[in-house]
């Protein structure tokens, strides 16, 4: 299993299904941006999303969303602060702000947030 | 589907007109008339609508402020749906119950000039990138809110927010906190456009129908200045307290400007806004067709900016077309539906006559125009103000002796409409669009109410109470 800055730095991809995405890492999802929407409540009995980690991947569901496909633009990512399980998430230099971008066929780009593209923990 | 049902809409709304005009020239037995011409020298004599032709306007109205708030799952989903029915009825009831197909292709018309301009300064200035590696410091965000509400009155409230807003904030990052969105909204998105017909939609409107455009710098300058003095004044003690910032960072103080070819757009966008027939006889006039060469070129504007955008920096703004397809579906409802809103208030304010203080416009704009649409809000309060003296909006002389004669109402209307659009995020178009911008980027903004009860009431409604206690009372 890859850690997170392996997958960065490999320029591994991950998928998407409809309004899940799963990420080739193990982490715990502090925050994530899609569209307007800032969700940080991950628990499962609300709207918003909900995370699970297996043994092989990371994995989000987005209950408003029925297909990531159709509502994000060409140009627009879904922005998040992941943390490598394992490692201390109360550390601030642990959180590392990934961008995912929808490519076709379930492809998903998993990138750093460029320092140009506006985002805040 | 949503295209389908854009195309649908104008196919039957222009087919009703030619029906109309073909098969029912003959109604003029009605009591009350009002008049609506289309140039001076053509009169044509109307029924009133029925008052009840008011409510889809009103339904709209209600559904636009609570919707995104009260049911906002429908309401993403189905907006289209509800303001090109409602704005359907409107068009029905004028069609075939009243014949008054003049009505129709005259708001038609205003349409697409209304939406020409809007698109092609959202989709020009979109494509344009500024960022700024300046220290953040209370004087150097005073000159950045200043400089956008200058630039405000030359590419839009739309414009100044769209290329103003991710340098503010990216300056900002270390102290970000919501009340400078906030005072942005207030200064870039509203009050720095009172100055010209550019500057917000309502001012575009009542350009359209007559108002000279250097009517609203010559008027209202003297109460602009101040005004944004104040706000601010108010914005610099607030972010003088703000020392969030860390220390360590070094900064180039470089400023850094992308996408010229996008700066020619918004030229080109705005020396067309003079291209009319009303400005330049040379213009020809293309009616009965429903839009005229300003709205060609500033549609041709729209084609090139999408075609032609640098890719990074679209992605550097996370250009997305919703805001304003969402501008788009909404107006179309809007101005279909205010139609008979405008007619009555007309009338109606031609009997109440001498009781409506100047005063009266002022406050009754401005605070509808925070919690509906200013734009609509304007217009009608233009039509009651041009109805007090016997004048109709429909006819540019009309409007033309309005602006000296009662140029104290079309000012207390002006300054109403666009200030107040301020008080709620759903007051101005570019409100919204701001807080999408900024919610994208990760910072949670304030709800409805807290941005009215935190931010409006106690910093805007008194610095308008003096407005009102120095101009109008």
């Amino acid at each position: 299993m890859k850690s997170i800055k392996e997958v960065l730095n490999e320029n591994i991809t991950g998928l998407y299904f409809g309004n899940r995405v799963l990420l080739p890492f193990k982490a715990e999802i502090l925050k994530v941006v899609i569209g307007t929407n800032i969700i940080t409540d991950f628990s499962k009995n609300l709207d918003g999303a909900s995370v699970r980690v297996t043994d092989f991947y990371t994995e989000i569901y987005f209950y408003e969303y029925e297909n990531l496909e159709e509502e994000l633009s060409e140009y627009e990512v879904i922005k998040l602060i992941a943390v490598q399980q394992g490692e201390d998430v109360f550390n601030f230099d642990n959180h590392i702000p990934i961008e995912l971008a929808i490519e076709s066929k379930h492809k998903l780009l998993i990138k750093p947030i460029p320092d140009d593209l506006l985002f805040f923990e | 589907m949503n295209k389908n049902l854009l195309l649908l809409f104008f196919i039957v709304l222009i087919s009703f007109s030619i029906f109309n005009s073909t098969f029912a020239q003959d109604v003029n037995n009605a009591k009350d008339t009002i008049t609506n011409v289309e140039k001076a020298t053509t009169e044509t004599k109307h029924e009133l609508p029925h008052t009840a032709m008011v409510i889809p306007f009103v339904v709209l109205l209600i559904m636009i402020a609570t919707g995104p708030i009260l049911y906002s799952h429908f309401w993403e989903h189905h907006y289209p749906k509800v303001s090109v029915f409602l704005g359907a009825i409107v068009v029905f009831y004028y069609s075939f119950f009243l014949h008054d197909t003049h009505s129709l292709m005259h708001t038609l018309t205003e349409y697409f000039s209304f939406i020409a301009l809007l698109s092609s300064l959202f989709f020009a200035s979109g494509g344009i990138m500024i960022k700024v590696d300046k220290k953040a410091t209370p004087l150097l965000n005073v000159a950045i809110l200043f400089f956008g509400a200058v630039i405000a009155n030359i590419i839009g409230t739309t414009g100044a927010s769209m290329l103003l807003i991710r340098p503010f904030i990216k300056v900002n990052h270390d102290r970000v906190r919501p009340y400078l969105i906030i005072f942005f909204i207030f200064i870039v998105s509203n009050i720095g456009g009172a100055l010209t017909p550019i500057g917000d939609p309502p001012l575009f409107l009542g350009f359209l129908r007559g108002i000279d455009f250097f009517w609203f710098i010559e008027h209202i300058w003297y109460i602009w200045f101040p005004t944004i003095a104040l706000i601010l004044l108010v914005f610099y003690f607030i972010d003088s307290r703000n020392k969030d910032s860390k220390s360590g960072k070094e900064y180039s103080g470089k400023i850094e400007f992308k996408g010229a070819k996008n700066l020619i757009y918004l030229a080109i966008i705005l020396v067309a806004v003079f291209i009319d027939p009303n400005v330049m006889s040379w213009v020809p006039d293309l009616s009965p067709f429903p839009i005229g060469i300003r709205e060609i070129i500033q549609f041709s504007v729209v084609f090139l900016a999408i075609k032609t955008s640098d890719n990074e920096i679209l992605k550097y703004n996370e250009f997305n077309a919703d805001p304003i397809k969402e501008v788009a579906y909404l107006f179309i409802g809007i101005f279909a539906t205010m139609i008979p809103a405008l007619q009555l208030i007309s009338h109606e304010a031609n009997i109440l006559g001498d009781k409506l203080t100047v005063g009266m416009f002022f406050w009754s704009t401005g605070l509808l125009s925070g919690v509906l649409d200013n734009a609509p809000t304007y217009l009608n309060f233009l039509s009651a103000a041009l109805g007090k003296f016997g004048f109709d909006i429909n006819v540019a002389a009309d409007v033309k002796e309005f602006m000296n004669t009662g140029y104290i109402f079309l000012q207390a209307i002006s300054v109403g409409a666009v200030f107040f659009g301020s008080l709620t995020y759903i007051g101005n178009g570019p409100n919204f669009m701001v807080k999408s911008i900024v919610e994208r980027a990760g910072i949670e903004m304030p709800s409805f109410f807290a941005y009215v009860y935190k931010y409006s009431l106690p910093i805007l409604i008194p610095i308008f109470a003096l407005i009102w206690l120095v101009f109008y009372f």
